[in-house]
């Protein structure tokens, strides 16, 4: 029923976008409409990049050249060629681009990003320019309509193609960010680290992300090829870049509508400041729109009138200078960038950001938890099964000797030995800066310690990458909460199961058997987990509105879904209350109830006193206790360094 | 001095304070109780406008200051020591003090002699002291929590808000904390208090208001809170 609203919503659309070279006959509007239908397919890829995984691309305008050149050079030089060749052979070549352009999105990031990605736009414009041979040079292509199995596409023919090739976009590319790969390209934007450490590498994703972008991007290059008939190397400019960007921003990250907007803002805009009584018509009603929007929003008392007063100035200013205009074309850009910064400054979620916020819809986070109601909840939440008979009982599972970690003069770990024997809860305490966090990292190979061996389960993992580790049974939680923020609980929870999902682009393309079957169990023990940690009822909600405590047990749900035999927890007490620590307490015993061995790192000492079997106590980089906790509770040093005199006090209350 | 009617906010649906009132008499610390959830932060991020109040009204001496941008109510004299201890971590301690008494150099708040409550500051934290010339983000997490301490009060505040000063710290550290909140008290400093070690923060309070999911269940004098049985057991880990 909540499904059949948008559904009705997208026939409609069909069948107006199907119908639309019919009724309209005019040409010019069927280019028009092809236009924005190209360069929202485009802007579905960019998206991917921006908005999901939060890089800066300005590289996509040399992206789009390639992809027309793809084309056009396949069709000059090989005549013969099918037209369903040509897109396939200009997403290959794009995607290939793609990925190198993904390079530096690896080492750097933000503004240095965008200089990156810039250059290599530029490049790819004067290449395209300078080689003759290929291109044509400044000459450009000419090119005419494809034919199909010998029949040759006319106009409104050649419209349908990009319709159908739009919403095949439109639907591969909702179900790619709807899937596993979406929620990895987004745990990307959301923490890096913790992305690593869910087995997510971020280097390979970052490239993923690149390369669907920019095959994207090449299909609509090789469709604008055909659609203009003519390509020349200046139309892939600094400015369409820019557009492209804006299109994205203006319209809303993270939602296909928002890039269907953009892209028919971006065509429109230009075409409309071209026409002044046109453009007459809209300034009035954009102002009425926006003197009715602030009237409304002051009423109801979510603006205040100050607050309001620059884009009603701004709004109701520009239609009256569109009267006293008489010739546009000379204000053209001024108002274009005047326009921009209205929206850019005002709707920063972009416009269709904007109106489901003020309409109360929900992102994608509701639907998820829509889903919940018909799933069976499974009986074991965390794994039993893990694999205690792999090595003898007597062998450490993880077993650290002589760790120097050196950070320029500095030794956070100074010759530190640590054996956890399998099974057990194993305390790390020490005062602030005695080096524990950076215990932490040096075994999920966040750091490389500068000397000393690390074994798990008898393998050695010096040197080995965050995910590998990750994937190899060692997940954990930080001292310092990594969620992915704008994700619900439940898609942090879904990416730690990320590893256990072996489907292919083709698969979730497609929605295969093979998907689907991974995505229910996926989901149905994501549930579990959240369950097991008590969060069950907020799976729906994004977990930078949950509450601190609320995040810290969400983290270790999380780590719980890698399926680990270790589970490092980086203080799981801190920020939370005498209530809510005893049932901490209750989750770490469930936990190694499960057969899953811990480490704990905590302040809370009647945490440490009540779970761990073994403590080891850290000052200044270096082991100057471990046993029983009763033993080191007891022990003068650790008293001096890290309990104080005052035990009774605020720590054992 | 600072004074809370019938506040409500919360973050996209959800409501999480549904009108609380609450005051911080002058020269007073006010502990907040409530488990995680209740609404301590978010009763925090309210009065200091980092988050826009729904409904309700925040008095800050004889002036509304509901809804006003942080920035402002910063300069009106409340300092918010936020939870996770954000001090600006690429620049010295001296620096990052310096500009917690940023108001005081723009003629926001009056002057005084800036010099001597840094000396002071130093003085309350000597860790500070030692740590003068080193980059915040160095510091370990307690000389942090100390730092965005210091920074807060050298606004030379009408009000100070502290947001778990304890929480990652050790338990030696913890002790000094407290020390320290209890020295500030005796020196007068009006103070809202959100703590985890809530039997401790009872200790250096002189009133307490417990927080259940968005409304104040209890409140009344610290000492009187923290006999209550109901308290006891239910926020202050079984009064053993």
């Amino acid at each position: 029923m909540m499904k059949s609203r948008p559904l009705l919503l997208a026939a409609v659309g069909l069948v107006l976008l199907g119908l639309f070279p019919v009724l309209v006959g005019n040409p010019y509007y069927i280019h028009l409409v092809e236009t924005i239908s190209i360069y929202a397919i485009l802007l579905f890829g960019l998206d991917i990049v921006v908005g999901y995984t939060g890089q800066v691309s300005l590289g996509h305008a040399g992206l789009f050249g390639i992809g027309a050149y793809a084309a056009g050079v396949v069709i000059t030089h090989f005549p013969d060629t099918p037209f369903v060749l040509v897109p396939v052979v200009a997403i290959a070549v794009t995607a290939l681009f793609g990925a190198v352009l993904a390079l530096p999105a690896l080492r750097v990031t933000g503004p240095y990003l965008a200089m990156v990605t810039l250059a290599f736009g530029t490049i790819i414009q004067i290449l395209i320019n300078e080689m003759d041979f290929l291109t044509n040079g400044p000459m450009g292509i000419t090119l005419t309509k494809p034919a199909i199995l010998g029949h040759q596409l006319d106009v409104r023919e050649f419209f349908w193609v990009v319709a159908f090739l739009l919403v095949a976009a439109m639907l591969v590319v909702h179900r790619i960010l709807r899937s596993h790969l979406g929620r990895a390209f987004e745990a990307l934007r959301g923490s890096p680290v913790a992305s690593d450490c869910m087995g997510v590498s971020v280097y390979r994703y970052k490239v993923y992300a690149f390369v669907v972008s920019a095959g994207l991007a090449g299909l609509a290059g090789s469709l604008y090829s055909y659609s203009e008939e003519y390509i020349s190397p200046n139309t892939y400019n600094f400015e369409l870049t820019v557009l492209f960007l804006l299109a994205i921003i203006m319209g809303g990250r993270k939602t296909r509508s928002g890039a269907l907007l953009g892209a028919a803002i971006i065509v429109m805009l230009p075409k409309l400041l071209d026409d002044i009584v046109l453009f007459r018509y809209v300034a009035v009603i954009f102002a009425a729109l926006v003197l009715v929007g602030a009237a409304v929003f002051t009423a109801k008392g979510r603006s205040t009138w100050q607050r309001a007063a620059v884009p009603v100035v701004g709004s109701v200013g520009l239609a009256a200078v569109s009267f006293r205009l008489s010739n546009i074309g000379d204000w053209r850009l001024a108002i274009f960038g005047l326009i921009t910064l209205l929206v850019v400054y005002y709707l920063q979620d972009g416009i269709v950001g904007f109106v489901r916020q003020t309409l109360g819809w929900r992102g994608h986070g509701s639907s998820d938890a829509n889903d919940a109601a018909t799933l069976p909840a499974p009986a074991a939440a965390v794994s039993t099964s893990v694999a205690v008979a792999a090595t003898p009982a007597t062998q450490d599972l993880v077993a650290a000797d002589k760790v120097l970690m050196q950070f320029g003069g500095l030794k956070a770990l100074n010759d530190v030995d640590l054996h956890v024997s399998r099974g057990t809860i194993h305390g790390l305490i020490g005062p602030n800066g005695s080096g524990k966090s950076t215990m932490m990292n040096v075994l999920t190979g966040i750091y490389v310690p500068t000397e000393g061996t690390i074994t798990f389960k008898g393998q050695s993992i010096v040197g080995r990458t965050s995910s590998r580790i990750a994937l190899a049974g060692i997940a954990r939680t930080f001292q310092n909460v990594q969620l992915f923020g704008e994700m619900t609980a439940l898609q942090n929870v879904l990416v730690g199961l990320h590893h256990t999902y072996r489907s292919n682009l083709l698969d979730v393309a497609l929605h295969l058997p093979r998907y689907r079957r991974e995505d229910r169990a996926a989901t149905a023990r994501a549930y579990a987990l959240l369950k097991f940690v008590g969060l069950e009822s907020l799976a729906g909600e994004e977990a930078r509105n949950l509450p601190y405590g609320k995040q810290r047990l969400l983290e270790i749900a999380r780590a719980l879904a890698l399926n680990p035999e270790l589970l490092l927890l980086d203080e799981p007490a801190a920020g939370l209350t005498a209530p809510d620590i005893k049932e901490l307490v209750v989750i770490v015993r469930k936990i190694r109830e499960h057969g899953i061995t811990l480490i704990l790192i905590e302040h809370h000492m009647d945490v440490v006193m009540s779970v761990c079997d073994v403590v080891t106590v850290l000052d200044f980089g270096q082991k100057i206790a471990e046993g029983t906790p009763a033993a080191v509770q007891a022990n003068p040093q650790v008293i001096k360094a890290y309990l104080g005199g005052e035990l009774e006090a605020p720590a054992a209350h | 001095m600072l004074s809370i009617t019938n506040l409500h906010a919360g973050y996209g649906k959800v409501e999480v304070l549904q009108g609380i009132s609450l005051e911080v008499p002058k020269g007073q610390v006010v502990t907040l109780i409530g488990s995680n959830g209740a609404g301590k932060t978010t009763t925090m991020r309210a009065i200091s406008g980092m988050i826009a109040p729904r409904q309700g009204k925040v008095m800050l001496g004889d002036i509304d200051i509901t809804g006003r941008e942080s920035h402002r109510i910063a300069r009106l004299g409340l300092a918010h020591s936020p939870e996770g201890r954000r001090v600006f971590a690429t620049m010295t301690v001296h620096d990052n003090l310096l500009l917690g008494a940023f108001p005081r150099f723009t003629g926001a708040r009056a002057k005084g002699d800036i010099a001597a409550d840094l000396e002071r500051a130093m003085e309350v934290f000597p860790r500070l002291k030692e740590r003068r010339l080193q980059l915040a983000g160095t510091l370990s997490g307690g000389e942090q929590q100390m730092l965005a301490m210091a920074r807060a009060m050298m606004m030379n505040p009408e009000v100070v808000l502290l947001d778990e000063p304890s929480m990652g710290l050790a338990p030696i550290l913890v002790d000094e904390v407290f020390r320290i909140i209890s020295r500030l008290r005796s020196e007068g400093v009006t103070m809202l208090l959100v703590e985890q070690f809530a039997a401790a923060a009872l200790n250096v309070s002189d009133y307490g208001y417990v927080l259940e999911n968005g409304r104040i269940a209890v409140h009344g004098p610290a000492e009187k809170l923290k006999n209550d049985p109901a308290v006891r057991a239910a926020y202050l880990g079984g009064g053993h």
